[in-house]
């Protein structure tokens, strides 16, 4: 990694100004992510701002009108078992649990997590090209080795998928990103907050450089009783998706009311298709109906050399995890993979 | 001495688990030396081709930094000297992808990481040898005679004479060993002398090639090893990062640290190398085999050729009167392979093993049936007897004890809600060898204290040859365990064997008994007393009134062996359950059956055939080192994205030993489990999945997407 400087900030100003004074200053929180891209020198940093002791965002706490605040700040892991999100909202448990290793996401953060970057293996190769490190220089992984590569949601210029379980879930609660920066606050509806990579694949998100996520909230209704996390890998345990679903459902008399389906692994976002979900309300929850969901989702599906496999794949455990979702009992203890 | 007494046989703890787990244990970088420089490495980012010009105005003067050391300013090194893989920065050629082209040499590690990425490479590039499937159909005999091809009758013609036949192919992908301690030295040169703490499966293989490499004697280099982080071969032959340290501390005039990235390991320390595997089975109707061939073809490094035996395993474990092995190597721009856990037969017996049980499927036999059937008399290959095989035993012992009668021959009829339900049987062998190797035994007595100390040139790969070593002379000295201490890995005591193609522990223990008897017999000798029943060393010191004592036993490797053949035999049991939507596999249960001779500790030798089997799953479900052939780099470089088993990935493990005497191949009894452990297992997986699911899957690993 480059030299850099270090300082530690106690306050969500003095953290703001301290980023707002450009590129090479960049926010520290787990470090889980960001020191890797700075040890293979695909990011560099001249000043890295901590801004771990900072004593706001870094709670759980239930708002007046029943939404969920997850500090930004706070880890992974506290929020994996803190007894609200354990008690409500079961299916964000799961994901987080799904991801990475104890080890890690004791000290991953929340905002952390939404702002990881891809895992594609180019973009970790400093000699060869990739849009995403470097604008222009073009994309290896669309001719070369895309086992791991997305299937939704490409471009010409970038084929990379976007690497959170967390997320994945958060998009099926239908989180809200809460961000501050030198103007105040603003929020962000989690399906607005990652981006596709079009044209300008360096840009992951829609956070600016100059702001910061203070917190995401997620809306009371937690789908408690009918939710299932799966996660297909090559390893059980700390490998990143091949691909991901999360099935939040809302049945009433065998009917649905409202489906939530959102998948990891395929795409440079968590991927959710309203036209299934609409598809799916007031059907019987069979499996039937859920394979014709995962068709509407997989329509557009484009897979490269090597990653065909992820079509089906994906078809088969959107249709696993939605017949999980009617029977918790699928679902297991700590970072166990759901049955 | 009483049998209760005795040490051998029983399940002691390692003695030196407690320094281990409390941070004591000294690896090569632990050792601190005054005024320690560091160095790090730079690479070649082309696979083929030259370099033109490297500027390294900018890293030179770079803080901290003390020296960069390129081709252009390296000593003259002898690149015949016994390193393997070349890169000794001797010339501007680039053979493969990583290869060393540079050290920075500065006070700080983080000084010189910095600086090593300021140095400007310039190459004339040449279009590589990278992509195998291409290259595979120009593969050509290989150099080596003891590869060339082994014929007995005519394969081909019986095979097509045979009543039942597979012939299929078999591929199994790169793989790298990842040791924990990634390969590391520290270099201290004390006027024409070097130490080198340094990793090493063979302490004085690892001394004589650095010397020769270095142009001196073996008596001016010095290997300090008593701890190894793992190596599974890739500390056997030692690469060049060894002597590039002690070139970089020799031009800088300081103790120099090199330590290798989990990164640069991928392209520093050897693979094991891609091989496709056709293995051809003919049989009579009543599954008695009448052609075996197994035909592999692998690649090689453009410069120097290693090639692991996938036939091996094929030469020895069926009777049948036809066989054909051969091989087949193309030269690419890719590291050298090298020695990898049970080179050539785990890669092997996937292909020969999935075949067998091809084939029992074809003839509706059970797979233990078919394999008892085949089973030689003596060894094909030679027709010599068989020092001991217990393969029949390992296979009906396991069975009963993993429920094999339980399987369902019919494959995809067992199921457990979601998923499926498969057994699978495999089996293995490993070769039994001792070599020579002496040791040195100290005796001290204080009061009626006797205490002694082993000193021998062994190693310790974190598999338990201290404390097998202990037990050894606990029992040949007559003294408990806690009174002896065990002096290995360093290349100033006597010379030993390594801890290599399952030698270590027979070799080792060997020379350490050798020295208990040759020690009573001298201090009975030195006694002018008589004696009915011969007194033990511990006695001898006490009654003699000894204070010191200590002899040197140069034991030599039995000289009958020849006439035998001498192999560890096992059968491996899989269960697996196999998601019935995604593909997923699992390894449920696991049992490994092994007749390996004497098991020395069951504690130690329990850990060795487990961590054997575990390689095995990963192996079976998971490990594979791509390189993409645009660049000849891989494009899988992090334990991110090489998937070693996880503890979930790992099931219930459990390692039997079946009881078995043979002093032909070791005096006492000693066969060798270092490898035999991993070899059988990714085919038991393979035949488990086939059982649960109906699919066969030839190309390994066996991940979510060939199931589909
Ligand atoms: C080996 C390994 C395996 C993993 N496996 C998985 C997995 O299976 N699934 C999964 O989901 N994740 C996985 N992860 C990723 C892990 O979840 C992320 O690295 C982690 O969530 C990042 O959080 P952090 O706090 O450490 O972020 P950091 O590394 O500190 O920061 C990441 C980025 O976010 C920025 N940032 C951090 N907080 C804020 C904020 N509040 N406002 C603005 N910018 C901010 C930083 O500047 C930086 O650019 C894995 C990571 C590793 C190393
Ligand atoms: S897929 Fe995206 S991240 Fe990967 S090489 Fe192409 S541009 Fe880079």
């Amino acid at each position: 990694m480059n030299d850099f400087n270090y300082t530690r900030v106690y306050s969500m100003d003095e953290a703001l100004a301290n980023v707002s004074l450009g590129k090479g200053h960049r926010v520290i929180a787990g470090g889980t992510n960001l020191i890797d891209l700075m040890k293979y020198f695909i990011t560099t940093a001249d000043e890295l701002v901590d801004i771990n002791p900072i004593s706001e965002h870094q709670t759980i706490e239930e708002l007046p009108d029943g939404r969920l605040r997850l500090g930004a700040f706070a880890t992974n892991a506290d929020t994996a078992y803190h007894p609200l999100v354990e008690s409500r909202y079961p299916l964000l448990n799961r994901a987080i649990l799904a991801g990475a290793s104890a080890q890690i996401r004791n000290m991953a953060t929340n905002g952390g997590n939404l702002l990881q970057r891809t895992r594609c293996y180019y973009f970790y190769d400093i000699n060869t090209p990739c849009n995403k490190r470097e604008p222009g220089t073009g994309c290896s992984a669309i001719n070369g080795y895309n086992r791991t590569m997305a299937i939704m949601g490409t471009s010409e210029h970038c084929i990379a998928v976007f690497p959170s379980d967390m997320c994945v879930a958060l998009a099926a609660l239908d989180a809200v990103v809460n961000i501050v920066g030198p103007e105040g606050t603003r929020q962000l509806p989690f399906a607005d907050f990652h981006r596709l990579p079009g044209n300008t694949p360096h840009i992951d998100n829609n956070l600016m450089d100059n702001e910061l996520i203070s917190s995401i909230d997620l809306p009371e209704k937690g789908f408690s009783s009918s939710y299932s996390y799966l996660k297909l890998r090559d390893r059980n345990s700390y490998a990143f998706a091949l691909v991901s679903v999360a099935t939040a459902l809302d049945l009433e008399h065998g009917l649905i009311k409202e489906a939530r389906i959102a998948l990891g692994g395929l795409a440079h976002k968590p991927w959710r298709v309203q036209e299934a979900e609409d598809f799916l309300k007031g059907k019987q929850a069979s499996k039937t109906n859920f394979e014709a969901a995962a068709d509407l989702i997989l329509q557009g599906a484009k897979s490269f050399e090597f990653n065909a496999f992820k079509i089906e794949l994906a078809k088969r455990a959107i249709v696993r995890n939605c017949m999980m979702a009617l029977d918790p009992d699928t679902q297991q203890p700590g970072a166990q993979p759901s049955l | 001495m009483e049998e209760k007494n005795k040490s051998i046989g029983k399940a002691i703890t390692r003695i030196d688990g407690l320094l281990k787990v409390t941070g004591k244990a000294t690896y090569a970088t632990d050792y601190p030396a005054k005024n320690m420089a560091y160095a790090v490495l730079f690479k070649s980012t082309i696979a083929s081709g030259q370099i033109t010009a490297i500027d390294s105005a900018a890293a030179e003067k770079s803080p901290g930094v003390l020296k960069v050391i390129t081709h252009k300013n390296t000593p003259k090194l002898n690149i015949k000297g016994g390193l393997r893989g070349g890169a000794l920065l001797q010339g501007s050629e680039i053979h493969f992808y990583g290869q060393h082209i540079g050290i920075v040499v500065a006070e700080t590690f983080e000084q010189a990481t910095h600086a090593a990425r300021l140095v400007q490479v310039s190459y004339e590039e040449k279009a590589g040898k990278i992509d195998f499937d291409e290259l595979a159909k120009d593969a050509v005999k290989p150099k080596g005679q003891e590869l060339a091809d082994q014929i007995r009758g005519d394969a081909k013609k019986a095979l097509g004479e045979a009543a039942v036949k597979v012939e299929e192919t078999y591929e199994t992908p790169i793989e790298h060993h990842h040791p924990m301690e990634p390969h590391s030295t520290i270099a201290v040169w004390e006027g024409e002398n070097v130490i080198l703490y340094n990793g090493s499966q063979i302490i004085n293989g690892a001394q004589s090639s650095a010397a020769a490499t270095l142009n001196l004697k073996p008596e001016n280099v010095r290997i300090v090893s008593p701890y190894i982080g793992g190596g599974f071969g890739s500390k056997g032959g030692q690469w060049a990062n060894l002597v590039l340290t002690a070139v970089a501390a020799k031009v800088t005039g300081r103790p120099v640290k090199l330590a290798l990235t989990r990164q640069q390991m991928f392209n520093s320390v050897g693979l094991r190398q891609r091989n496709i595997q056709k293995v051809s089975l003919g049989a009579t109707k009543e599954g008695k085999l009448i052609s075996i061939s197994h035909e592999t073809t692998t690649h090689s490094a453009i410069d120097s050729e290693y090639i692991e035996p996938c036939g091996d395993c094929t030469k020895i474990m069926y009777d049948a009167p036809n066989s054909l092995i051969s091989y087949r190597v193309v030269p690419m721009n890719v590291i050298l392979p090298t020695y990898t856990r049970g080179p050539g037969k785990s890669t092997g017996s996937f292909a020969l093993e999935s075949a067998m049980d091809e084939l029992a499927h074809k003839l509706g036999i059970d797979p233990i049936e078919l394999r008892i059937k085949n089973e030689p008399e003596k060894d094909p290959s030679n027709g010599k007897p068989w020092s001991s095989r217990k393969t029949v035993q390992c296979l009906q012992e396991g069975a009963k004890a993993f429920g094999w009668e339980k399987r369902n021959a019919i494959p995809g009829q067992t199921k457990a809600g979601n998923y499926l339900i498969g057994y699978g049987v495999a089996c293995g062998t490993y070769p039994a060898r001792q070599r020579d190797s002496s040791a040195i035994i100290k005796l001290k007595r204080s009061g009626s204290q006797v205490t002694a100390t082993i000193e021998l040139a062994a190693s310790d790969l974190g598999t338990g040859t201290n404390t097998i070593l202990a037990q050894v002379a606990a029992d040949g000295l007559d003294l408990p365990i806690g009174n002896i201490t065990v002096n290995i890995g360093d290349s100033d005591l006597p010379p030993a064997a390594g801890s290599v193609g399952s030698v270590g522990a027979a070799s080792f223990a060997n020379a350490v008994n050798d020295a208990c008897i040759k020690i009573t017999n001298e201090l009975i000798a030195k006694s002018d007393k008589q004696f009915f029943v011969r007194p033990t060393a511990r006695q001898m010191m006490i009654s003699e009134q000894t204070l010191d004592f200590q002899t040197r036993a140069d034991a030599k490797a039995p000289s009958n062996t020849d006439q035998y053949s001498t192999h560890s035999f096992n059968a491996n049991f899989a269960e697996v359950k196999v998601n019935i939507a995604t593909g997923m596999v699992k390894v449920t249960r696991f049992l490994a059956a092994t007749g390996a001779g004497k098991i020395l500790n069951p504690k130690t030798a329990r850990s060795q055939i487990i961590g054997g089997n575990i390689w095995g799953i990963g192996m079976a479900l998971s490990e594979e080192s791509i390189i993409d052939p645009r660049y000849g780099n891989f494009a899988t470089r992090s334990f991110g994205d090489y998937h070693v088993p996880s503890n979930l990935d790992v099931g219930k493990l459990d390692a039997m030993f079946i009881n078995e005497e043979d002093f032909i191949p070791n005096k006492l009894g000693i066969k060798g489990i270092g490898e035999v452990g991993i070899v059988g297992v990714a085919a038991a997986i393979a035949n488990a999945v086939f059982n649960a699911t109906g699919k066969r899957i030839r190309s390994l690993p066996i991940t979510p997407d060939k199931l589909l």
